[in-house]
């Protein structure tokens, strides 16, 4: 049987942490195979420090960047990393529960269950959010939202309220594509 | 399949369970509130969130928005009940709340549907919440702006209370469903809500020890009476100005708040006893139980 530990470690794996100078600045999931997606917000330079859960540290080459949707694309250099699994399109249903990962403030690879809240836009007339009703705080950026079966939903981005938004991995797999990686 | 996705898919189709009787209250500036699809016909909200009389509608689960009228009010306990017709909305799974205990799993739903997830994390009165309607469900959940009169409901989507921060907005209560049962029941039962009425003005007194002895009685306070209104069931009692109420009905009245506890819409009609001190003699008067007059029957 798979309890939340479970998930929590698997997420683990594919949930890196991108830094600055030793500092973490938030953190990024391990997707597609290859590249890092992660806030826009996240990212500073255009090498990015990133750590993965075993402790190693590699180069992330920012090679997309789009401010407005908070959206950052980073290849990794090396090789034998995991990728995480993402859930299809909408299979995000309100009610359902969620696990987070993410280091908030500076508690490295924390985990934090919620449900979903609502999917609906931040305002009138824009795209979709997830909105969960758990308790994130400035570390979890760019970190995973993932359902009971561990597979990723989206990317935390910001805490509003009292509520958690992420960005639903369909937007984050156009803005993939649209960066020009092919196969995804 | 395993048991943590099994919960969450449990959750997720109570909350749409649930959330087919879920409507929208517009009956406020700005914000919306929440309301359930109680019994046919009838919504059940937050009164604190309906400020408006006329011109209120709902916003059903299918979106579509419909003028309801307000059919009733008990301000005591923050519950509103509004008229609707919408047959194709669904009426709410409506649970026993008794069967809650202190550390259960429940949901907080508003329209959208959207949700919230805590747990009871105790029963009764205290955090100033409104005790008129007896033990109210303490919640660790978050409730959201816009989710007062929204149901709180178990895991299987059945609605066991009605959430009501208050105008507060600080405290996380909910109302179990048998104590909105009981409004709606008077409601079905008469077409209206009455208001319990005894016609008094009281204030808190500590009980001195010695009273306390001769009464047999552990509670520290009660209320004094500070004004009777003429004709009112209080007069017709012969309750007089400076009698202590201990206690009505069989309840203990250790302040102001104890009285709207016992004063509830179905009381009105009945006998109850009331133990009062006066010149620090016990003494018990029968007291009818009146009905607040109604604003249009005034003058």
């Amino acid at each position: 049987m798979i309890d939340l530990a479970d998930i929590a470690q698997r997420l683990r794996r594919v949930t890196v942490e991108v830094t600055d100078a030793g500092q973490a600045l938030g953190c990024g999931v391990l997707w597609p195979p290859g590249w890092i997606v992660t806030n826009a917000h996240v990212v500073r330079r255009p090498h990015q420090s990133v750590r993965l859960v075993d402790g190693r540290r590699l180069d992330g080459a920012l090679v997309a960047r789009d401010a407005e949707a908070d959206l950052a694309l980073l290849r990794l250099a090396g090789a034998g990393m995991p990728t995480a699994p993402v859930a299809g399109p909408d299979s995000a249903r309100v009610g359902a529960l969620v696990v987070a990962i993410g280091h908030p403030l500076g508690v490295r690879g924390a985990v934090t269950a919620g449900i979903i809240h609502a999917i609906a836009p931040m305002v009138p007339g824009g795209p979709a959010c997830i909105l969960a009703d758990m308790r994130l705080a400035p570390g979890n950026s760019g970190g995973p939202l993932a359902d009971a079966a561990g597979r990723v939903l989206g990317l935390n981005a910001m805490v509003v309220g009292r509520l958690a938004l992420a960005i639903p991995m369909t937007r984050v797999r156009s803005f993939v594509r649209a960066a020009g990686v092919e196969g995804v | 399949m395993d048991g943590v996705l099994m919960f969450s898919n449990e959750l997720a189709a109570a909350v749409e369970r649930a959330g087919r009787a879920v409507v929208g209250v517009n009956a406020r500036p700005r914000l919306g509130s929440t309301g359930v699809h109680w019994r046919s016909g009838l919504i059940v909200t937050a009164d604190h969130a309906v400020q408006v009389d006329d011109d209120v509608t709902v916003t059903c689960p299918d979106g579509r928005v419909v003028t309801a009228t307000v059919a009733g009010r008990d301000p005591a306990i923050d519950v509103a009940i509004l008229k609707l017709n919408a047959p194709e909305v669904a009426v709410a799974d409506v649970a026993d709340s008794d069967a809650i205990r202190v550390g259960h799993i429940v949901m907080a739903l508003g329209h959208g549907p959207r949700a919230s997830w805590g747990i009871v994390s105790a029963m009764g009165e205290g955090g100033g919440a409104r005790s008129a309607a007896g033990p109210l469900f303490h919640l660790d959940l978050t409730l959201y702006p816009g989710f007062s009169g929204g149901p709180l409901v178990d895991v299987q989507g059945r609605v066991v209370g009605m959430n009501t921060s208050g105008p507060g907005r600080h405290l996380h209560v909910a109302l179990p469903a048998a104590a909105v049962n009981r409004v709606v029941d008077e409601f079905l039962r008469r077409g209206r809500i009455p208001r319990a009425h005894l016609g008094v003005a009281t204030q808190p007194v500590r009980l001195p020890e010695e009273l306390r002895r001769g009464l047999d009685r552990d509670q520290p306070t009660a209320v004094i009476v500070v004004d009777v209104q003429p004709e009112s069931p209080a007069a017709r009692a012969g309750l007089l100005i400076g009698d202590i109420i201990v206690s009505l009905g069989g309840t203990p009245i250790t302040g102001p708040t104890d009285l709207k506890t016992v004063l509830r819409p179905d009381r009105v009609g009945e006998t109850l006893t009331a133990s009062v001190l006066r010149g620090g003699q016990a003494r018990e008067l029968l007291v009818i139980v009146g009905e607040r007059p109604r604003r249009s029957d005034a003058r």
